[in-house]
C-alpha cells in the first residue's frame, strides 16, 4: 500500500508540493486512524473492484441497478459488523447466520399479527436475547468463544425451523419499500439505514467509554481487568451489540426478500468472517475498522454480481472471495519476506 | 491437568459444603478414568436408558444401526481430531468431503476405483496441506482459513462436476462400507470394521508416533515446541494434511454408504464433526484428544440421533440437543486458563 504513496527519491519541485498534500493528506488524523485499523487495503479493493465494475456494467449507475445492488450488499454489511463486534473481543461467532435465521422468522411471522415498530421490536429483542446467551457464557462462564457459539448455532438455528419450518411470513410491500426501495433518485433506502447504523456504531466504538473498553477489551484484557475496569462487562456489551445489529441484517433482508426463511441466515456465516477478514481486522482482537468492513462487504457481496454481468459463471465467486481473503493477508507477509530476503542479499 | 481437579473442585465455591468430603474421594475417583472412557461410559448409559424406555432398544440390532451411523461420523471426525490436537481447527471437512466423493466418482469411470480411491484421498492431502501452509506460513488463523477453503471447495465442485448428482457407485466401494458381513451370526456393514481397522492405525500414529507426540507438544505450546527444537511449522502442515486425507476418505465411505453424492452432501458435518471431537473430550484449545475419545463422541451423539427418532422428535430437535449437549461437556471441561 505504501509503496504506491511513498515518492520516489527524485521529484521535480512543481510536483513536491502536490506531493506534500497528498502526504499531507496521508498523516491526517482520521487518515492514520484508518490504516492503523487495517482499512487501508479493503479501501483500496473497493475502489479497484468499483472500477473494474463500472467498467464491465455501467449499468451499475442507474437507479434500478442500484437499489439492487444495495440490497444484496447490505444485510451482509449489518452481519459483518456484528461479526467485527464479536472479532474486537477477540472471539469469533460461529453462530453469527443462525441469529439472523431466527431475528428473521421472528420478524417475520410477528408481522403477521402485530404492528411494524412492535415487530421490529421483537425481531432485535431476538437478535438482544441471542447476544447475551453466548456473551454470558464467554464473559461470565469463562468458555471460549469459538466452541460457545458454534453449540448456540445448534441450538438456535434449530429453534428458527421450530418458529417457521418454511419459508413464509406477512411482509407488505410498504415494508419492502421503506428498507429496500428508494429515498430520493439514486439514493437506495437501504444504504440510507446501513449507514445510519454504522455512524451510530462508530459514534459508539470511538466516542465513548464503552467502546473504548470494547476495544481495550481486545487488545490486552489483563491491562484493562488492572486498570479497574468492567471486562466481562464490556465483552457481554459487545455480544448484545452484536446480536442487535444482526437482527438489523435480518429484518433487513426479510424486507428485501419479502419473506421470512429459517435458513436465510446460513451463508451470512462464511461471509462475514470473509468480510472482517478483508477489512483487515484482527482475529486475535482490539483492531478493525467500521468503514473497512463495510467496504470489504461490499466488495465480497458484488463479486458474484460482476461475474454475471462480466459473463462468466457466477460459481467462480466462491473462489474469488476465498482468495481475496487469503491473499489480502498474504500479500504482506509475503512481500515482507522478499524485501527482508533483498536485504539479507544487499547485506 | 487431571492431577489439579479435586483440590480445585474443593475451593470451588458452587461445591456444597457439607457434601465435598464424599465429592473430593469421589473426584479422586473419577480423577482416574481416562478422559477418553467419559464418552463411552456416558453411551453405555444411554443406551440403558433407550432400553428403560423402549425395550426393543436393547438389541444387538439396534446397537449395530447405531454403531454404523456413529462410525461414519466417527470417520468424518477423525481429521478434525488431528487439526484440534494441533490447536488448529478443520471448518473445510464438508466441502473436502463433497470434492472427494465427487472426484472420486468422476475419476473411477476412467483410472478405476482402487486409483481414484489414492487419487481423491490425495487431492484431499492437498487440500490439507494449502491449509497448513497458510496457517503456518502467512499467519492466518485457523478459522479463518479452513473457512475460505471450504468456500473455494464449494467454488470448485460447483464449477467441476456439471451434474452434481452422482448415482454410480463402483462396486469396489459397495464392497468395503455397505455391504453386509456375517459375523457370528449378526450382520453388520462393512464400514464398521473398516472404521475400526482405521482407529486404530490412527491411535497408534498418536500414541506412539514421533509425529503424534510431538503433535500434542506443538497443540498444547507452540513456544515450547519450537524451543526444543520440534519443526512446529512442519508438524501442524503435515497434521492439516492428515485431516484433509482423512476427511477426503470420509467423504468417499459416505458415498459407499448412502449411495449418492451432491454438492452439499457434507453439509452436516461442519458442526457434526467438531461436536463428536468435543463431546470426545478434546480441548479446544489443542493438545488433548484421542481417536478413541472421538468414536465415544460420535456414538454418544448417534444414540441421542436414535433416541429423538425412537421419541419422534424430529431432527430439528435432534440438532437443539447436540448443541446443549456441545454446550455441557465444553461447561465441564472446557474453561480457559485459571483467572
Amino acid at each position: 500500500m505504501t509503496a504506491t504513496v511513498t515518492p520516489p527519491p527524485t521529484i521535480p519541485p512543481v510536483q513536491k508540493r502536490a506531493q506534500g498534500g497528498l502526504r499531507g493528506f496521508w498523516n491526517a488524523q482520521p487518515v492514520v486512524r484508518l490504516r492503523r485499523e487495517g482499512a487501508m487495503p479493503p479501501l483500496a479493493a473497493f475502489l479497484v473492484f468499483f472500477v473494474v465494475y463500472v467498467i464491465i456494467n455501467p449499468e451499475l449507475l442507474t437507479r434500478f441497478q442500484l437499489q439492487t445492488a444495495s440490497n444484496l450488499v447490505v444485510p451482509l454489511a449489518f452481519a459483518a459488523l456484528a461479526q467485527l463486534l464479536i472479532v474486537l473481543v477477540g472471539g469469533i461467532d460461529i453462530s453469527i447466520g443462525a441469529i439472523m435465521s431466527l431475528s428473521n422468522v421472528v420478524f417475520a411471522t410477528a408481522m403477521v399479527s402485530l404492528p411494524v415498530p412492535l415487530a421490529i421490536l421483537a425481531g432485535l429483542a431476538t437478535g438482544l436475547v441471542c447476544g447475551l446467551f453466548n456473551g454470558f457464557l464467554v464473559a461470565f462462564g469463562k468458555l471460549p468463544a469459538i466452541a460457545v457459539t458454534l453449540a448456540s448455532a445448534f441450538i438456535i438455528g434449530s429453534i428458527s425451523r421450530e418458529v417457521m419450518d418454511r419459508p413464509g411470513g406477512g411482509i407488505t410491500e410498504q415494508f419492502y419499500l421503506a428498507t429496500s426501495g428508494e429515498l430520493f433518485p439514486y439514493m437506495p433506502v437501504s444504504l440510507f439505514w446501513l449507514i445510519l447504523a454504522a455512524v451510530g456504531l462508530w459514534l459508539l466504538l470511538q466516542r465513548t467509554a464503552l467502546g473504548r473498553h470494547i476495544y481495550g477489551v481486545g487488545s490486552n484484557v489483563e491491562s484493562v481487568r488492572a486498570a479497574g475496569l468492567n471486562a466481562r462487562g464490556a465483552q457481554l456489551a459487545a455480544f448484545a451489540l452484536s446480536g442487535v445489529v444482526a437482527a438489523l441484517g435480518a429484518i433487513m433482508l426479510a424486507g428485501s426478500t419479502l419473506t421470512g426463511d429459517p435458513r436465510s441466515g446460513d451463508p451470512y456465516l462464511l461471509n462475514s468472517i470473509a468480510a472482517v477478514a478483508l477489512a483487515g481486522a484482527s482475529f486475535a482482537g482490539g483492531k478493525g475498522s467500521i468503514l473497512g468492513t463495510i467496504l470489504a462487504a461490499c466488495t465480497l457481496g458484488l463479486v458474484g454480481n460482476l461475474l454475471f454481468f462480466a459473463g462468466i459463471n457466477s460459481y467462480w465467486q466462491y473462489v474469488i472471495a476465498a482468495l481475496i481473503v487469503i491473499s489480502v493477508v498474504g500479500i504482506p507477509v509475503i512481500s515482507r519476506q522478499i524485501s527482508t530476503a533483498v536485504r539479507g542479499i544487499k547485506a | 491437568m487431571t492431577a489439579t481437579l479435586p483440590p480445585a473442585s474443593q475451593s470451588d465455591g458452587l461445591a456444597e459444603p457439607d457434601d465435598s468430603d464424599r465429592r473430593s474421594a469421589f473426584s479422586r475417583i473419577t480423577s482416574r478414568v481416562p478422559r477418553s472412557a467419559w464418552p463411552l461410559i456416558v453411551f453405555a448409559l444411554l443406551f440403558l436408558i433407550g432400553g428403560i424406555i423402549r425395550p426393543n432398544l436393547l438389541s444387538v440390532d439396534s446397537l449395530i444401526g447405531t454403531a454404523t451411523f456413529a462410525m461414519i461420523l466417527a470417520i468424518a471426525s477423525f481429521g478434525q481430531t488431528v487439526a484440534v490436537i494441533g490447536a488448529g481447527i478443520d471448518l473445510s471437512v464438508p466441502n473436502t468431503i463433497a470434492f472427494a466423493a465427487l472426484s472420486f466418482l468422476t475419476w473411477s469411470g476412467t483410472i478405476g476405483p482402487v486409483p481414484a480411491l489414492f487419487a481423491a484421498v490425495g487431492a484431499g492431502a492437498v487440500i490439507g496441506i494449502v491449509n497448513g501452509l497458510v496457517v503456518s506460513k502467512l499467519g492466518l488463523t485457523p478459522i479463518v482459513t479452513t473457512i475460505a477453503m471450504n468456500g473455494l471447495l464449494f467454488g470448485i465442485v460447483l464449477l467441476s462436476f456439471k451434474n452434481s448428482e452422482l448415482t454410480v457407485i463402483p462396486d469396489f466401494l459397495t464392497n468395503i462400507t455397505a455391504t453386509k458381513l456375517d459375523l457370528f451370526g449378526v450382520k453388520i456393514a462393512a464400514v464398521l470394521p473398516l472404521g475400526l481397522a482405521l482407529l486404530v492405525v490412527l491411535q497408534l500414529i498418536l500414541s506412539f508416533s514421533g509425529f503424534g507426540r510431538s503433535l500434542f507438544v506443538v497443540g498444547s505450546a507452540p513456544e515450547t515446541a519450537n524451543l526444543a527444537g520440534l519443526p512446529v511449522d512442519r508438524i501442524r502442515i503435515t497434521s492439516y494434511a492428515l485431516s484433509g486425507a482423512l476427511a477426503a476418505f470420509a467423504g468417499i465411505v459416505i458415498v459407499g454408504f448412502y449411495a449418492q453424492a451432491s454438492a452439499t452432501m457434507g453439509a452436516s458435518y461442519l458442526l457434526g464433526s467438531v461436536a463428536a471431537v468435543v463431546v470426545g473430550g478434546a480441548s479446544i484449545f489443542g493438545g488433548r484428544g484421542s481417536m478413541v475419545g472421538t468414536l465415544g463422541g460420535a456414538l454418544v451423539l448417534g444414540q441421542v440421533a436414535t433416541l429423538v427418532s425412537v421419541a419422534n422428535l424430529g431432527s430439528n430437535i435432534q440438532q437443539l440437543i447436540y448443541g446443549v449437549i456441545v454446550l455441557i461437556v465444553i461447561a465441564l471441561y472446557g474453561r480457559r486458563g485459571s483467572e
